[in-house]
């Protein structure tokens, strides 16, 4: 509990810290605005920004709410199932590959052909990823800036990116947004004694024997919408995890979640899941996995929409609200696109 | 044991391409036939081709007045046996396991060396006084110990035919002369044999008869009286030689120009042969320096 | 007795020592006592507790029959390799069995395909890297020197590598990647009792071969010429060699991943105890990878709160007993086929 106390604290410091680097940025006069990122790192960007190469499917996702029309081509092309949930035009873009995370798909040239006013990252801020944007500016020109990706920064980063790209007014609507459903949790957990508070496990992979550990950027959301992620990794900052079935029994969780449709019908089938609580109480719960996970899939502003998703299948007696209206309201206008009580259902593995 | 063994015009070669051709006579049982002629001209090729390892490219070899080359490997394992030049399997096998391996012919397919086998395998290891080492890895060995164990297992082979090629190649003086001694008991004991050495003089010792093969393709066979002569034996070595008895009546081989023997004296470490001097490097040196 | 069979009988007194110990320990606690009063009710056709009942019957006696046929196949397949190719340090990859294997695996992930398809593809694609591999040494013109199923086997492997490295780089990096990643260091976590009624039968299957051939391979270890001056049809006995080894090795590595230095330690660990001579090596290096990979994946499933991929474990362990047995076996004589 303390650390992830600490974590807001300094997620909090993070915003502060990027509102008054913001303020400092704006108040350079400005053929060519000077911008500093989440990172520290001044960048000059241009008046008008047009082209967006998004460095990974984290910075895609976020640029593709805030504002989809500068989106250049996407890290990893969308697949047919979700181009449903896109806008038409958009979704067409071309796979460009991506740029950072787990090795470069994309070489320079072809970076430099796509022809992007600037790159953006959106993800984690070390070291590693400043001294790669530092390479990748110096050697294309194009501006690079690093967005903080941590999940409370959420609104932070979009207000960030919506003034890079000159459409501060719709960021300030995602971000408000942001904000609304952050502090929903906020009020629903208030009311949420700690033994209430669920024992959670995140089924991935092939056989539902992938999962995050404790700390990792997978199961962040978990985290923040109060269950107790059962899986506790060799260290604190955890990441995906291979577990056996036998381990998922000794953890007991009462509660799975997973973006995948089929594993919720093979962990009812298999005979080695059942003597898991959550399993044998029904409560392998499906939440959206399209047009973006809202778990960690990437992990990016899409998890927003797992927030009242999450409070509603986790706390059903303390959340009054209608989960069809947000999760509409929520694909309107983040993603800009309809979706049907039908569509929504099927989303959310109802009748299943 | 009255094995027929004959070659009908029989050419040997490597990979299609023919090294010596015209190899034709038969071969009497519990004989030993010599093999000589230089290096590279087709010696191992022609018990490879014995032993039915290469096909002939032309001619046959029959054994029994069956081809070889038609026989199936356990058949022909069962009447030929081969002492290789040196050992060259796994060298943490036993001395008696590596003889037991000489029993395989005569395993089943899928079975097992039975107490028999080990029996065999005693025995012939004890026939070649190496009993004492039968639990010794072949890598702890002399030289000389390896080939013995190798003559063993071709003793527990328990095949009529012997091919040895080179044994004596690699061994000191004490066990060449050990090894042409038990080259004749074996062919006292019934055994017909052939052996291939650099080493003429040998042939005088143990062959009844010896096969020449010399380059040009050419093979020549007969008593060791009739094929070894001086000539001969310049012409095959491309080096002046000559016969020489020794007091006690052995033959020995040695260069006809006498001025080079001083490099012979200087024995097998006399380093780089001086370029002049390469045309009439004495037999055991030339071995040496080309092995 | 002879001291062969001395060690066979140790060493299955062993093995039945670890898998007891291994059936009672793991993360879900079932104190012995239970273990046995849950086998005691399975055998009487009882139904007794439930929980312990999945976990024993279902999760834990599954894997562990798992680790003894994956032990038992790998150490099997490359104490025979390392007679046949006549070099200490081939171990059942050699041929390209498991980047096959691996490719084929990561193909099914890519495509999204299920559990038992992506096992599927791994066995064919580790069977097929195999008869690729012999037939490209077939069309080379040296083809009875076992250096050129090597050499064929080295290129094979490195195009299955290559391809796994581009399938890791078009993978989706959130959902594939870690799970390629998974298969590719290998793992019994995932293991189904169904894999084991399908792969435990193919093992002993395939190991039938090695045990008859048993003498005729262990000749081969003198050389392909003194073997054949010997008797045995040297080309017919590797093909048996060969076909029994990928059959077991693919087998196991579709459901366990790859798992590296069993085949190539255990048979120089069963060297050290029974010596050379192949009969006496084949039943010890099974028995010894056999308990071997129980105490691994024990460890794997008990040292840490979640998996420690086999593969890792299989190194560190592994690497260090290689080096201890360097210090104690000799060698230096082994010779290149």
């Amino acid at each position: 509990m303390s650390t992830s106390t600490l974590r807001r604290s300094a997620g909090l410091f993070a915003q502060l810290a990027t509102v008054l680097a913001l303020a400092v940025g704006l108040a350079v006069p400005a053929a060519a605005r000077m911008v500093v990122d989440s990172s520290g790192r001044h960048v000059e960007v241009p008046d008008a920004v047009h082209r967006v190469f998004a460095a990974g499917p984290p910075a895609a996702v976020l640029l593709y709410v805030v504002a989809p029309k500068t989106l250049v081509g996407w890290p990893r092309a969308p697949r047919a199932d979700d181009l449903p949930f896109l806008l038409p035009g958009v979704r067409d873009q071309p796979e460009l590959g991506r740029l950072t995370g787990r090795g470069d798909t994309i070489n320079t040239e072809r970076l430099m052909a796509s022809h992007p006013d600037i790159i953006i990252d959106f993800g984690t801020l070390d070291d590693t990823y400043r001294s790669l944007a530092d390479r990748i500016q110096a050697q294309t020109g194009i501006p690079y800036l690093l967005i903080d990706g941590r999940f409370g920064n959420t609104p932070a980063a979009l207000r960030l990116l919506g003034d890079i790209l000159g459409v501060s007014d719709r960021a300030e609507t995602l971000a408000r947004a942001a904000e609304t459903a952050f502090a929903q949790v906020d009020q629903v957990l208030a009311k949420v004694p700690a033994t209430e508070r669920p024992r959670i496990y995140l089924a991935r992979g092939i056989d539902g024997l992938e999962t995050g550990s404790r700390g990792s950027i997978n199961t962040e959301i978990l985290e923040r919408v109060g269950g107790v992620n059962v899986v506790e990794g060799v260290r604190d900052a955890g990441g995906i995890a291979k577990v056996s079935p036998e381990q998922v029994i000794t953890w007991a969780p009462d509660t799975i979640v997973t973006i995948d449709p089929k594993l919720v019908e093979l962990l009812r089938q298999r005979p080695e899941w059942r003597p898991v609580p959550a399993v044998a109480e029904r409560r392998i719960f499906l939440v959206p996995q399209r047009p973006f996970g809202s778990i960690d899939y990437p992990p990016s502003v899409n998890r927003l929409i797992g927030l009242p998703i999450l409070l509603h299948l986790l706390y059903p007696q303390r959340v009054t609200s209608d989960v069809h209206a947000e999760v509409r309201t929520f694909y309107r206008l983040f993603y800009q696109v309809d979706v049907s009580n039908d569509v929504i259902d099927d989303l959310l593995g109802a009748g299943r | 044991m009255s094995t027929r063994l004959r070659f009908e015009h029989v050419t040997i070669g490597n990979g299609g391409r023919p090294l010596v051709d015209g190899i034709d006579f038969d071969v009497a049982a519990g004989s030993v036939t010599c093999v000589i002629g230089p290096n590279g001209v087709g010696k191992t090729t022609l018990f490879r081709t014995l032993l039915g390892l290469v096909p002939p490219i032309a001619g046959r070899i029959l054994l029994d007045d069956r081809d070889v080359a038609t026989l199936r490997r356990t058949a022909i394992a069962r009447r030929i046996a081969l002492v290789p030049q040196s050992y060259q399997g796994d060298p943490g096998h036993a001395a008696l396991d590596v003889v037991i391996m000489g029993r395989t012919a005569r395993i089943g397919l899928f079975g097992g060396p039975v107490r028999q086998d080990e029996v065999a395998a005693r025995r012939a290891l004890d026939d070649v006084g190496m009993a004492d080492l039968a639990g010794r890895p072949v890598g702890l060995l002399s030289g000389g110990q390896r080939q013995l164990v190798l003559i063993a297992r071709a003793l527990a082979q328990q095949a009529e035919i012997v091919v040895m090629d080179e044994p004596a190649a690699s061994l000191d003086v004490g066990h060449r002369i050990a090894l042409l001694r038990r080259v004749r008991a074996m062919a006292a004991s019934g055994l017909t044999l052939f052996v291939s050495t650099h080493e003429p003089e040998q042939a005088f010792e143990v062959a009844d008869r010896v096969a020449v093969l010399g380059p040009g393709a050419r093979f020549e066979i007969g008593t060791a009286e009739d094929i070894l002569t001086a000539e001969r034996l310049s012409t095959l070595y491309a080096t002046d030689l000559r016969l020489e008895r020794t007091v006690s009546g052995r033959r020995v081989l040695v260069p006809a120009a006498p001025g080079h023997a001083s490099l012979a004296e200087r024995g097998s470490d006399a380093g780089p042969v001086p370029a002049g001097a390469r045309p009439t490097a004495p037999m055991h040196l030339k071995k040496e320096l080309e092995t | 007795m002879r001291r062969t069979t001395i060690v066979v009988i140790g060493l299955s007194l062993v093995l039945t020592a670890a898998v007891t110990i291994a059936a009672g320990v793991g993360p879900y606690r079932i104190p012995p006592g239970d273990v046995i009063a849950a086998i005691a009710a399975r055998l009487a056709g009882e139904d007794g507790d439930p929980n312990i009942a999945t976990v024993l019957f279902r999760v834990r006696l599954p894997r562990i029959a798992a680790a003894i046929a994956v032990g038992a196949a790998l150490s099997g397949a490359g104490a025979a390799y390392q007679n046949i190719f006549r070099n200490p340090l081939v171990s059942p990859d050699i041929l390209g069995v498991s980047a096959g294997a691996g490719f084929g695996a990561v193909i099914g992930i890519l495509l999204g395909l299920p559990v038992v398809v992506i096992e599927a593809l791994g066995f064919i694609g580790g069977a097929s890297s195999v008869i690729l591999v012999a037939a490209v040494a077939r069309m080379l013109p040296d083809r009875g020197n076992v250096l050129v199923l090597v050499l064929a086997g080295v290129v094979v492997g490195s195009l299955a590598s290559a391809a796994i490295s581009f399938v890791k780089i078009i993978a989706d990096p959130y959902e594939q990647l870690p799970m390629i990643t998974y298969w590719l260091l290998g793992s019994l976590s995932g293991v189904r009792l169904s894999d084991v009624l399908v792969v435990g039968p193919t093992v002993v299957v395939g190991l039938v071969p090695l045990f008859l051939l048993r003498w005729r391979i262990g000749v081969l270890s003198l050389g392909d010429d003194d073997a054949r001056a010997l008797g045995i049809d040297v080309g017919r006995t590797r093909v048996w060699v060969i076909g029994a080894a990928t059959l077991v090795t693919a087998a196991v590595v579709a459901i366990s991943g790859v798992i590296g230095w069993v085949g190539l330690m255990v048979p120089h660990m069963a060297r050290l105890v029974v010596g050379p001579r192949f009969d006496r090596l084949l039943p010890a290096a099974i028995l010894m990878g056999a308990i071997f990979m129980v105490v691994v994946d024990t460890l794997a499933r008990t040292l840490a709160r979640i998996e420690i991929p086999i593969g890792i474990l299989t190194a560190l362990v592994g690497g260090a007993i290689f080096v201890w047995l360097l210090s104690r076996t000799r060698l230096g004589g082994w010779r290149q086929p």
